[in-house]
């Protein structure tokens, strides 16, 4: 995919770009579970983990920020990488 | 406002970075914002200090679910309160900004009280501006290594404390001090630590003025809270212009020239690296360095002060200033009604919470006395801060009675209490299979506090 626009921003804001507005999801994300969600009653695949309610809390925020990282990426992927983008038909 | 990144079509995303050396700035704003930000950091590293009734006085305890703050201690079920108190933070910042422009960008966010905080250490450790940007061009050498590695000791420092406070909004902080002073904390208060700490060394030590920039959503729609009235950091450029150099005492008139020297120490100055003259910018958070800046060098020419000022776009034009108009009469008024209801809902708030469970093994039975009886557990939730006894009492059957083996229930403050009721009505009385049936919970000490809660009762069906 070059030379799409991805591929001139740093890896650095490539990364910010990604992780920034999914970290600010996830705190959302996770409030919002949480309230309603107590950990005692979370038994993910019937496992006995015994994990203490700070080891959840933290577990689901980071595994909210995850999927919500993984949205982003592919936002970011799909909107740099569009084939029909003005660098394409420049080739 | 336009972004001046981005703009050619080269597709990148940002402006290539270019490492921003505020010069440092006296004046009158400049005490005005050191005072704001010893006064924030204060109360940031101070707050998880405060003893309130034998416990912190500001703590979201997570593992227990409650909220304190001060008297008031907040539950899951509180949850509105929270977000109403959000929603008034997020109003109060349409309200401020249309009144002062960026005043809270360039006085209070945490991005600009840390950025200064760590800029501060920075100067302290390697000099001024013109000593900083020598000791970053020079190549490596022991003193340029010592001075670094000192700076960034130290940074570290600051960041792992600022951390530390962080989780201790959450964990007690003594408990977060014992644990760490005994290497046995839990390692997931270490991760939050060290992943705050982190945050905060990177966002103050390295982003900087790239935060308000780049990634600052306030930043991009402030500009739908501006209007002309609206106060924000301008340049007079019709006194300003034409600038130039010329020497000390000249007249700038007989020159051709306005009151603008072209000294470039507004532009020094400003943290986000921008030259105010070029007009309004969504770069420039108004921390209005630039014109203390500019301020010092008039009155060194013997000038008139704010050829940078605090200014509107109206009153620039020679319009006048207007304070009150729809927009500050609308969020204020909005704002006032949101703070009055959120009151009003805290005073009046019970304290006090029922829930009443059926008995789902069987939907009814019949007693020795051929009376129909249905089972229900309680739970009683007490979120005062002081114990209460409570009473029940059920209405909904004509001639129902109640039993239980407990006709006044103890509740330790913020704790739960379950036990069993059974309610017995006569066929007869009963209207429907199912019909509903309300549970009054009545603290006997206190008489507001008392909180209803509907049930269903189910019976063999109508007989009638």
């Amino acid at each position: 995919m070059h030379p799409t626009a991805s591929s001139r921003v740093s890896l650095t804001q490539q990364a910010i770009a990604v992780l920034w507005p999914s970290f600010i999801t996830a705190i959302a994300a996770s409030g919002a579970f949480f309230s309603a969600f107590h950990p005692r009653d979370l038994v993910p695949f019937n496992l006995d983990l015994e994990l203490s309610p700070l080891a959840v809390y933290s577990i689901g925020f980071l595994l909210f920020w995850l999927f919500a990282a993984l949205s982003s990426y592919g936002t970011f992927y799909f909107t740099l990488s569009n084939p029909t983008s003005d660098e394409r038909k420049g080739e | 406002m336009s972004a001046q990144t981005n703009t050619s079509g080269d597709g990148s995303l940002y402006a290539a970075h270019r490492k921003v050396y505020p010069r440092e700035v006296a004046g009158r704003f400049a005490r005005l914002r050191v005072l704001s930000i010893l006064i924030l950091l204060g109360i940031y590293y101070a707050l998880p200090l405060v003893q309130w009734d034998g416990r912190q006085a500001v703590l979201f305890d997570l593992p227990a679910r409650k909220f304190y703050l001060f008297g008031l201690s907040l539950w899951p079920q509180d949850f509105i309160y929270l977000a109403a108190l959000l929603i008034l933070a997020g109003l109060s910042l349409f309200f401020f900004t249309a009144l002062f422009g960026r005043v809270w960008c360039g006085y209070a966010c945490p991005q600009t009280v840390w950025t200064e905080a760590y800029l501060w250490m920075e100067r302290k450790i390697e000099g001024k501006r013109n000593a900083r940007m020598k000791l970053d061009r020079a190549p490596m050498s022991a003193r340029k290594f010592r001075t670094k590695l000192i700076k960034h000791t130290i940074w570290i420092l600051f960041s792992l404390w600022t951390g530390f406070t962080f989780v201790a909004y959450f964990t007690p902080i003594d408990e977060l001090a014992t644990g760490l002073v005994t290497f046995s904390l839990g390692p997931w208060e270490l991760f939050w630590i060290l992943f705050y700490s982190f945050a905060t060394y990177g966002n103050a030590g390295f982003m900087r003025e790239q935060v308000c920039i780049y990634m600052c959503p306030y930043a991009r729609f402030q500009s739908a809270m501006f209007d002309s009235d609206t106060l924000i950091v301008a340049y007079h450029p019709e006194r300003g212009e034409p600038r130039g150099p010329r020497r000390r005492g000249a007249e700038p008139a007989s020159l051709g020239l306005g009151d603008c020297v072209d000294c470039n120490v507004c532009v020094q100055v400003c943290p986000t690296g921008i030259d105010i003259r070029d007009g309004l910018q969504y770069e420039c958070i108004a921390c209005s360095a630039c014109i203390d800046a500019c301020d010092d060098i008039m009155d060194k020419l013997s000038y008139p002060r704010g050829l940078i000022r605090y200014t509107t776009e109206n009153s620039a034009l020679g319009k006048g200033k207007r304070i009150l108009r729809p927009r500050i009469l609308v969020y204020a008024t909005i704002l006032l009604l949101l703070c009055g209801m959120l009151l009003t809902h805290i005073i009046q708030r019970i304290p006090l919470d029922l829930d009443v469970i059926r008995d789902r093994n069987a939907l009814y039975r019949e007693t020795r006395d051929g009376l129909i009886e249905n089972v229900y557990t309680l739970k009683i939730l007490n979120m005062d801060s002081r114990p209460h006894r409570y009473y029940i009492e059920a209405d909904g059957v004509d001639g129902m009675l109640l039993a239980t083996e407990k006709p006044e229930v103890e509740v330790a403050a913020g704790a739960v209490e379950e036990f069993v009721v059974r309610l017995q009505a006569d066929e007869f009385n009963l209207e429907q299979q199912s019909q509903t049936v309300r549970f009054h919970l009545q603290a006997a000490d206190v008489n507001h506090l008392r909180v209803t809660e509907e049930a269903r009762f189910v019976g063999p069906g109508s007989n009638r």
